[in-house]
């Protein structure tokens, strides 16, 4: 590690330098240029030379977390508190003609019963009302009992009648869709159809004449399905406000400082008077930002009671009110020369977002090289509850088209589907990665004859890539305090998701301090502690990281000079801080005996974000493995392995386990996971765990999570997103290695693998 | 079920009786109708009873609960499941069970029942009297985790967490009755337990690697 002094105050300002950043905004990234001090400062070094970095470390708190001694929001309760629940519509596009909750205010234990302030709803569960009751289920009972009486409108909700001339329309005419987070920016209007957002890119004229010098052509129609987040904690808080002037929230929130603005408008209050606060949280996956209608709705029963509140959303509630991942229709035809070379790719690409406008990556995949190409994207409306940031946003839908439209080239020219990738991928980073995932899973020796070989067992391998920027911005604020009895403290105000922040907020103080893991504190998920991120985009490693590098590399100059005095006058920048000790002037004094000079408030350095620690841009791949029962359709997830690059990777421990995770949610989107509408009544037909099938125990292929320790890189980048998408095509082109039917629709379940098999066998 | 096909008397209606009770649950889901019949209008103290066994109850009724070897007090509606009256009602509460999905599908709640794991989301509170109830918290605490839990840990069993408690609870019985289980006795074992996050693997891996460790102490 880099040892150089602190930079000498100076009279003058620090030198500027410009920088892009991501912003998140409802978990979707957008970039935006900021400026940053230019001076000299702290360093990561070589990767091999960390002591806990870059190793494997248990995460901090493990052993709260497997003891039920974690307290999470839904785990809250305080004295005179009451439980509020919500009251859905359960139509898909009504209004509201009566509203009387006067019976249900008379039953048992209510306290207090709020209207949601809508008079049109246009997607089945919507939350018109909601209710604080002594007990959930009092609040349950009086839920129900409000009487609201509607005059049912028409509603459409699939997008094969959505798109029709004469459809039901979603939105209302001439007025801006909801505010809901998008790749897209400019805001769309209800137009004549239930297209909005239109956006064209490309020269039509040029693609169409590159087509015709094609040596082959695939045209085809993809289609991912809606799906859920399931975060197992619901969304919802605890207000905690009883009157007076100041409240605390407890949220399970992706932002503890996305909620206090709003709750303290809610409540009458200033902001600075509101606190909020997340120590564990039950899974976000980009679903958890802001207070949400439920925070809504809770603030404003707590303040008609002036008690505190516990709002946490049902199952049901989560899966019709709680937001999805948007759904995707796109139409592909791409070309190729013999040589492998994707010479032109058309893309019409609709997002499936109900009411909002859901999420896309348009074509061609950025991940590849496409020659001309012409794209239009729409926002395809239903009468469905808004699409919202799903882990990588827009990326699944997209790469899943790409990777397969490329697969069914690659067969159709008959060259080998990984150099058919290597020669359209501009960035040689992908070319290392895939050979390596390929030598690992024996790719030469897969199966060569799709669908051949005797039995109804077939095996196959498929493979795709995926890309994800992960950079941070300048938004955490660290103090490191080193007390005059040893203790370390690390203060910072952002959130630990599950992904291992604590862990790594505490190994970057410790490793710098030379000392141990269990030496080092970290106080996070409060508001009160200093300006942070909001976990999105997979922003959080490199917008934290660099800030808590800063604050400890201060910490660790400062104490040097204040050592120096023990250790024979040793120039700060040479004393040696390793293994509990601190080293110089040819003296090594125990930790604590030296921290014992310190003034008796210790001391406090404060860390600002650094650009040059951070880097954005990673790449990744997925190769998997399965069998597919041609008899039944089930496919069986043997194996799946992601190489995976992320410049520094803070704890290998932790990333490894967010790969597996990248690579199990990417095996539920493959094969398992769809929301189910019923088109005539308007609703969806699976909102529980009974009937959303989620992977589990018995579908778990073997998973092989390897950092790509050739990315030399001395800098953090988030990994969280990139995790997830490439395994989705890889898991559909093993499909089709395996039994040489090609399913385009997600997911991946025996009808659609028995209706493509009987195709080919028509066709064939 | 046979119950189905019995004369329908007028004094049915108002019987408020647990079996009445959990057909009307699996017929209707808990409506507010049956709501109605359950519970009384005022769930005040002065409504509170003792159950008495082959007796009908109602309104809140006082029970006694032996929770990781502890006697608890605790006061509630009949229709109140363990889970709820574990994490709502005791005092102070024991929030290590998660309520996740409330309908027996994803495990987060799983508690032990006389040594045998149960949702705890579909076991009423009144239904757990006298038995032996052991959540998350009876296996270890942070600063002294059972060979179970510390496996967990070692091997980043866990993410959010959220799914955690089950898991171990889970898995903790299932080796009390396998000490030495292969992988597929373990996936079986696990398979009414949800994760969201990704954590499977190394869940398999910590109640191997808790086997093994079981076994060598």
């Amino acid at each position: 590690m880099p040892q150089q002094p602190q930079a000498q105050p100076s009279p003058t300002p620090p030198k500027k330098k410009k920088v892009r950043v991501p912003r998140v905004v409802n978990g979707i990234e957008q970039m935006a240029e900021i400026e940053v001090d230019d001076v000299a400062g702290p360093g990561w070094g070589p990767h091999d030379k960390h002591t806990l970095l870059n190793h494997r470390i248990t995460r901090v708190d493990g052993p709260l977390k497997v003891s039920g001694a974690a307290k999470y929001t839904y785990d809250v309760r305080l004295p005179n508190m009451l439980y509020g629940r919500v009251r859905r519509c359960p139509h898909a596009h009504a209004k509201i003609k009566k509203f009387d909750s006067s019976a249900a205010m008379r039953m048992p234990g209510v306290k207090a019963i709020i209207q949601a302030p809508v008079t049109e709803v246009r997607y089945a569960g919507a939350p018109v009302a909601a209710v604080a009751a002594t007990t959930p289920e009092l609040a349950q009972d009086a839920a129900r009992a409000i009487l609201v009486e509607y005059e049912v409108l028409p509603h459409v909700v699939t997008p094969d009648l959505a798109i029709k001339p004469n459809a039901p329309r979603v939105l209302p005419e001439a007025q801006p869709a909801p505010a809901t987070p998008s790749g897209s920016p400019a805001p769309g209007t209800g137009g004549e159809d239930n297209l909005t957002q239109k956006a064209k890119q490309g020269d039509l004229q040029k693609v169409e004449a590159a087509f015709a010098n094609c040596d082959a052509v695939v045209e085809a129609e993809y289609r991912t399905p809606r799906l859920h987040h399931c975060c197992l904690e619901t969304h919802g808080m605890v207000v905690d406000f009883s009157g007076g002037e100041t409240a605390t929230i407890y949220a399970t929130t992706q932002g503890t400082f996305t909620i206090p603005q709003d709750a303290a408008r809610e409540l009458g209050l200033q902001q600075s008077a509101v606190t909020a606060t997340v120590q564990h949280m039950g899974g976000g996956f980009g679903s958890k930002f802001g207070i949400g209608i439920e925070g809504l709705m809770a603030c404003r029963l707590s303040k008609e009671t002036k008690s505190p509140v516990k709002l946490m959303l049902t199952r049901s509630d989560e899966f019709l009110m709680a937001g999805n991942r948007s759904g995707s229709w796109q139409k592909l035809k791409g070309g190729a020369k013999k040589d492998g070379t994707l010479v032109a790719l058309q893309a019409t690409q609709y997002r499936l977002g109900g009411v909002g406008q859901g999420s896309q990556a348009g074509q061609p995949y950025s991940v590849y090289r496409a020659g001309d190409f012409y794209r239009e994207i729409y926002a395809l409306h239903t009468n469905e509850d808004s699409a919202i940031a799903m882990r990588a946003p827009g990326h699944p839908q997209t790469s899943f088209a790409m990777e397969s439209m490329l697969d069914e080239l690659a067969y159709k020219i008959g060259m080998d589907p990984v150099a058919f990738r290597k020669k359209n991928m501009p960035d040689a980073m992908y070319h290392r990665q895939l050979d390596r995932a390929a030598r690992e899973i024996n790719w030469a020796n897969r199966n060569a004859t799709p669908g051949g070989g005797p039995g109804p067992l077939k095996r196959g391998i498929g493979c795709a890539a995926g890309t994800w920027g992960g950079g941070g911005n300048d938004q955490c604020k660290v103090d490191v305090t080193v007390g005059r009895d040893g203790s370390v403290t690390v203060a910072v105000g952002t959130q630990d998701l599950g992904t291992g922040t604590r862990t790594f907020t505490r190994a970057i103080v410790a490793e710098e301090l030379g000392l141990g893991i269990k030496d080092v504190l970290e106080q996070i998920g409060n508001s009160k502690l200093g300006g942070a991120n909001s976990s999105g985009g997979s922003t959080t490693a490199a917008s934290l990281s660099p800030s808590v590098k800063d604050a400890a590399y201060k910490a660790r100059m400062e104490l040097a000079g204040k050592f120096s005095a023990l250790l024979g006058n040793a120039k700060p920048e040479e004393i040696v801080f390793a293994n509990g000790n601190v080293t110089g002037g040819g003296k090594s004094i125990a930790w604590k005996q030296a921290c014992a000079v310190l003034p008796p408030a210790g001391i406090v350095a404060h860390g600002v974000w650094r650009s040059d620690l951070q880097s954005r841009g990673v790449h990744g791949v997925v190769f998997a493995e399965v069998e597919v029962d041609v008899e039944t359709g089930k496919v069986r997830p043997i194996k799946m392995l992601q190489v995976q690059d992320g410049g520094l990777p803070l704890n290998r421990l932790t990333m490894e386990s967010q790969i597996n995770g990248g690579m199990i949610q990417g095996l539920g989107m493959a094969l398992f996971e769809t929301r189910v509408m019923d088109a005539d009544l308007g609703l969806q037909v699976n909102p529980s765990f009974m009937d959303y099938k989620l992977p589990g125990c018995l579908e778990m292929p073997e998973l092989i999570p390897l950092i790509d320790d050739e990315d030399k890189r001395e800098v953090v980048i988030g990994i969280a997103e990139a995790a997830i998408i490439p395994a989705i095509g890889a898991l559909a082109n093993a499909v089709f290695n395996a039994c040489g039917a090609r399913i385009r629709e997600l997911p991946i379940t025996p009808d659609k693998v028995l209706m493509a098999l009987a195709a080919e066998r028509r066709s064939a | 079920m046979s119950d189905e096909h019995e004369p329908k008397k007028k004094s049915d209606r108002h019987d408020p009786s647990r079996r009445k009770f959990l057909k009307g649950v699996g017929v209707a889901g808990a409506g507010a109708a049956l709501v109605d019949h359950i519970i009384a209008p005022d769930t005040g103290a002065n409504t509170k009873k003792s159950i008495v066994a082959g007796q009908p109850v109602n309104g809140n009724v006082d029970i006694v609960l032996d929770v990781n070897g502890a006697k608890r007090n605790v006061s509630v509606e009949p229709r109140t499941t363990l889970l709820n009256a574990l994490r709502n009602h005791l005092e102070p509460a024991v929030t290590g069970p998660k309520l996740v999905c409330d309908m027996g599908s994803c495990g987060a709640c799983t508690v032990l029942m006389d040594g045998k794991n149960v949702y705890s989301c579909l076991v009423l509170a009144v239904d757990a009297v006298g038995k032996k109830l052991t959540t998350v918290e009876g296996f270890g605490t942070p600063e002294k985790m059972s060979a179970v839990q510390a496996a967990f840990v070692e091997h980043d069993g866990l993410m959010c967490g959220f799914c955690t408690p089950g898991f171990v609870t889970t898995i903790s019985a299932f080796l009390k009755k396998n000490a030495n289980p292969s992988l597929d006795e373990v996936r079986e074992a696990c398979k009414g337990n949800f994760c969201r996050c990704g954590t499977y693997p190394r869940v398999f891996e910590a109640a191997l690697a808790a086997a093994k460790s079981s076994m060598r102490s």
